[in-house]
């Protein structure tokens, strides 16, 4: 299962915000959680490096792209192998939607675009598209390219 | 328009002033939302209200339920505009809302003809938000259509279709079960996705079938999967199917190994990686398999990409715990991973190579972790602590060197779990290694000479005051502890007088010393450290006269409290002032078993961060010193045996009652752990009236009530019968719990004056064959069985007529004896048609019994058994023997 999904602007204020299956009384903890790993970890780190993380029995992958940081939590099979797949197929549907690695003004100016491909990544904390074509596609309600 | 990426200027500066949600407010949002009801409805402008919704819902927003409500509805207005880009706004915007039962109706009829529209991504999507919304009777009206779009020729409607029906089948399995076949024929689809969902789909819905699983796994390990995603759940399910076979090979080839073996070579590194760590996780792999699968595994450690180099130093790091040997060969490429920037890697790096390593190279690896532990976090440090003191345990000889590594980290900075880590560990080491106890001491002393955690200097002082008199030179702690007297806050004061009165108990060359120090604490501020010095000073005879320090002192000194902390806490609060004073004996001993919170929510499994629950300890030991605290039960003698709580009440009832029967040679003793669920209530003298009338053998001796039981604080109530000397007495009870119920103001807590008596019928219990009898296994049965020797052995055949299947009846033989199966024999392989089992145990009278019992099951399943009995008593041989026939 994928727990959680966060982006957050440099100065650490969330921009989007997915849980799947974490308790509302959690989300705060894993909110603030997720932001000071980012605060502690991510300064100087490369567009789309990733960096990774376990906490018990979850694991974190989480980058920067732009001027936004991109977190994915996940247990079970989503370990950091998987996660890592997800946080790359967000990571070029979002660079697909802003045309680059996005700033935080630009993010938000493409939000709707952005919601709706982060519905076709993730439904309800399992993984459903990979390919950024195809999301492209789905999200202007066309069928993909290789149909 | 060519911009720099994330460059620092004005451009960027100016962009950020003028957010598009600048100021952004639900209320003006919700008015906003009223253009959806325009007769003329402007797409565009809807879309900007819902991407504005949207972003509320993301920032944690909620809405109330008639906000909730009011927007669903102006929402599915929406339904009527043919603007495709809109159109997959309010699907978002309905799954959003996710809208209540009642609600749902108003949407379905424009979902449904979505899915049927001849436009595919209409179809695709309105599964999807359908499968979101839905309950139980709609599914079934739907239904035939998923079933089509499972097998949809557009991969996005199978897909859809197919992750609704994982979703689906944890709440309607017994619909989505009835898709089998089309899942079947999805997972043979050339797109590479379905394949994948419809891989998983299959798999859920065939769990509990193992012969099904195995078939799936079967021909699908010989067939290509095209993706790699379904590639590596394949491997999953390959190795579960191996982990449940294990068993039942003959031969020493593994089933499936080839084809794991072969995923090494997949050319996706997910493929692999996940092929190497199933053959690490083979249950007794050996090195040769194991090979090629570290092989991979060390490729990665230098991989350009820190998760393949964070997955394959994480899997290396388990196998060192168990094949240590196996994964030296990729000790140079972890060390170079000791500086990799990413911590989590090298933290795994240290900790692995702390595993493997070997005596010789602990000094340079200590050299390199000192390097490292300066930058990284507090938590790192911390699993490098805890490997550290395993490897300290493990080359005891290396102690010097392990143990001034972790004094001086204990000089650096850290915050409270670091440095309780460190002194832990070096508290363990002083148990463990004795020739490291004087030097570890010092290190705590000069610790605490420092230390900001009023906990911790406690903590050490305590210890101090018990390993300290045992040294060679008592004398040179006095310093380090007199001066917490003089420095530190009323608290480690305190603590400081305790252990120094340990040391005068202790030393009696120390004590005229110690007392003149503890004479200067008398003129302390703080009262406890005033009232600890008078009474230390007291009980050690401080009066002037050095005296031998007598045993009861010393008990008061080193003996430890053994109640319950919470539970004398409680008793305190409910002990009102009176003429009787407070009797500390009448503290339950008893830990407290389950807080009712927890289980009334049990589906709630502790996810990330939170702690996961621990278990209350229920051993032997804590029962023996309950009962033997209980003046009724004290001439029992030893506690032979107390079996695992069976419960006599369902769950969720008013009154939750257990039961732990307790054996001893000739008593049986009831404990009834009871607990009050209801606030409103207080209940008094609680016993329970226990009918033996169908357990001839025995008569009951003792009660032992329970005086008050308030809401949520379980206590218990004892019952105690005789029953012939050594004889494994079996008997029926029927049980009726017994009490004086008062009413309890809920605002103010107190109970009434008046209370009604009362009764709650409780479940029957049984003491049978198996309570006398000790579950102990042996390490090597057959040497242990040729030891005992054949002189009083029983050997008969019996017939056990049909069973549903072997596994069911080897189960109930070894439940009715109550025996420890040994080496894994209770574990029947599904499919065969014999089996032995080795069972071993202690029967009552401490007589060792070791038990082979030889099954066979012919084809209208009747089981039948032969049973090979051997012990130190032939009367004990028959009584086995007598047990499985009249059982």
């Amino acid at each position: 299962m994928i727990l959680a999904l966060l982006f957050a602007n440099s100065e650490g204020n969330i921009l989007v915000e997915r849980f799947n299956g974490v308790p509302a009384e959690e989300r705060l903890h894993w909110r603030s959680f997720l932001v000071k790993l980012g605060a502690d970890n991510l300064k100087g780190v490369k567009n789309e490096e990733l960096l990774v993380a376990s906490h018990k029995s979850v694991y974190i992958v989480y980058t920067v792209l732009g001027d936004v940081s991109v977190y994915v939590v996940g247990k079970d099979e989503y370990d950091e192998l998987a996660l890592a797949e997800v946080i790359f197929v967000i990571t070029s549907a979002v660079k697909d939607v802003c045309g680059k690695p996005p700033t935080e003004r630009l993010f938000l100016d493409k939000y709707g675009k952005i919601c709706l491909s982060l519905d076709e990544i993730i439904w309800k904390g399992y993984m459903e598209n990979t390919d950024k074509d195809r999301i492209r596609r789905l999200v202007r309600l066309k069928p993909p390219t290789e149909f | 328009m060519a911009q720099p990426l994330v460059k620092k200027d004005d451009d960027r500066d100016d962009e950020a002033d003028y957010s598009p949600f600048l100021g952004i407010e639900k209320g003006a949002v919700l008015q906003e939302a009223r253009v959806f009801n325009d007769p003329q409805l402007d797409p565009r402008r809807c879309s900007q209200v819902i991407t504005k919704l949207l972003y509320l819902l993301n920032q944690g927003e909620t809405f109330t339920k008639v906000e909730a409500t009011e927007v669903f509805f102006s929402v599915t207005k929406l339904f009527q505009s043919r603007d495709i880009g809109l159109r997959r706004m309010v699907y978002v915007m309905i799954k959003e809302l996710s809208p209540s039962a009642d609600e749902v109706i108003i949407v379905t009829s424009s979902l449904m003809k979505d899915m049927t529209s001849k436009t595919d991504m209409y179809r695709a999507n309105a599964i999807r938000v359908l499968c979101r919304i839905t309950d139980g009777t709609l599914l079934t009206q739907i239904e035939r259509y998923l079933k089509q779009a499972i097998v949809d020729k557009n991969p996005v409607v199978a897909s859809a279709a197919l992750v609704s029906g994982i979703h689906l089948l944890q709440t309607n399995p017994e619909i989505v079960k009835r898709w089998s076949n089309e899942v079947q024929e999805a997972v043979q689809s050339r797109a590479a996705l379905v394949q994948f969902h419809a891989l998983a789909l299959l798999h859920q819905i065939r769990q509990n079938d193992r012969l099904a699983v195995n078939k799936l796994v079967t021909s699908l390990t010989r067939g290509s999967v095209r993706s790699p995603l379904a590639q590596c759940l394949l491997i999953r399910y390959t190795s579960q199917v191996i982990r449940e076979s294990a068993n039942n090979t003959q031969t020493g080839d593994r089933p499936f190994y080839d084809f794991l073996e072969g995923c090494l070579r997949h050319k996706a590194e997910m493929v692999i990686f996940e092929a190497a760590r199933a053959i690490t996780e083979l249950n007794g792999v050996t090195s040769r398999e194991l090979t090629p699968a570290i092989t991979v595994l060390q490729l990665f450690l230098s991989s350009s990409k820190p998760v393949l180099r964070f997955a394959a130093v994480r899997t290396l790091n388990k196998v060192a715990m168990t094949h240590p040997m196996a994964v030296t060969n990729c000790n140079i490429d972890m060390e170079s991973l000791i500086s990799d920037q990413n911590r989590s890697i090298a933290t795994l790096a240290i900790t692995t190579l702390l595993k493997t390593g070997n005596e010789s190279s602990v000094d340079r690896l200590m050299k390199q972790i000192t390097n490292f532990m300066s930058d990284i976090a507090d938590e790192f440090k911390i699993v490098v602590v805890e490997a550290i003191r395993s490897l300290c345990l493990k080359f005891p000889l290396k102690h010097r060197s392990l143990m001034n590594f972790l004094s001086n980290i204990l000089r650096e900075e850290g915050g409270f779990e670091y440095k309780k880590a460190i002194v832990d560990s070096i508290v363990i080491l002083i148990r463990d290694i004795p020739e490291a106890k004087e030097s570890g001491l010092l290190h705590l002393c000069e610790f605490i000479e420092d230390c900001e955690f009023t906990y911790l200097s406690t903590q050490i002082l305590h210890f101090l005051g018990i390993e300290g008199p045992k040294t060679s030179d008592p004398s040179k702690y006095i310093r380090y502890i007199y001066n917490r007297v003089h420095l530190e806050n009323a608290t480690v004061r305190a603590g400081a007088v305790s252990t120094l009165a340990k040391f005068g108990a202790m030393v009696d060359a120390l004590k005229p010393r110690i007392f003149v120090l503890l004479r200067r604490c008398l003129f302390d501020n703080d009262d406890e450290v005033r009232d600890r010095a008078t009474l230390y000073l007291n009980t050690l005879g401080g009066d002037g006269a050095v005296v031998e320090t007598g045993e009861d002192v010393k008990e008061f000194l080193f003996g430890s409290l053994d109640i319950p902390l919470v539970n004398l806490e409680n008793s305190l609060k409910n002990y009102e002032l009176s003429e009787e004073s407070f009797d500390i004996d009448s503290v339950p001993k008893e830990v407290k078993t389950q807080p009712l919170a927890e289980k009334k929510a049990p589906g709630k499994k502790p996810t990330g961060l939170s702690a996961p629950p621990t278990g209350p300890p229920s051993t032997v030991d804590a029962y023996e010193r309950l009962l033997s605290s209980i003046p009724e039960f004290a001439n029992f003698g030893k506690l032979f045996k107390s079996s695992a709580p069976v419960e006599l009440t369902e769950a969720e009832t008013e009154y939750a009652v257990n039961v732990v029967k307790h054996i001893f040679d000739g008593h049986v003793v009831f404990q009834f752990n009871c607990t009050n669920t209801i606030p409103e209530q207080l209940l008094e003298n609680v016993t329970v009236i226990v009918d033996a009338s169908e357990a001839e053998e025995f008569a009951e001796v003792a009660t032992k009530p329970l005086r008050s039981l308030p809401y949520d604080s379980p206590g218990q109530t004892f019952v105690a019968f005789e029953k012939p000397e050594g004889v494994p007495a079996v008997g029926k009870f029927s049980n009726m719990l017994r009490f004086i119920v008062k009413e309890v103001d809920p605002s103010t807590g107190e109970a009434e004056e008046d209370g009604v008596e009362d009764e709650y019928q409780l479940e029957d219990l049984e003491v049978v064959a198996a309570d006398y009898m000790l579950k102990v296994g042996v390490s090597n049965f057959r040497n242990a069985w040729e030891s005992m020797g054949a002189d009083c052995e029983r050997v008969d055949e019996y017939g056990l007529g049909p069973r549903d299947s072997l596994a069911e009846a080897v189960n109930a033989v070894i439940n009715l004896l109550g025996m420890q199966p040994c080496e894994g024999t209770e574990v029947v392989p599904s499919n065969s048609r014999s089996h032995t089992c080795l069972l071993s145990g202690v029967y009552i009278g401490n007589v060792k019994v070791l038990v082979r019992l030889q099954f066979g099951i012919d084809g209208p399943k009747d089981v039948a058994m032969k049973l090979a009995v051997r012990s130190e008593d032939e009367a004990v041989s028959d009584a086995i023997h007598e047990i499985v026939a009249s059982g």
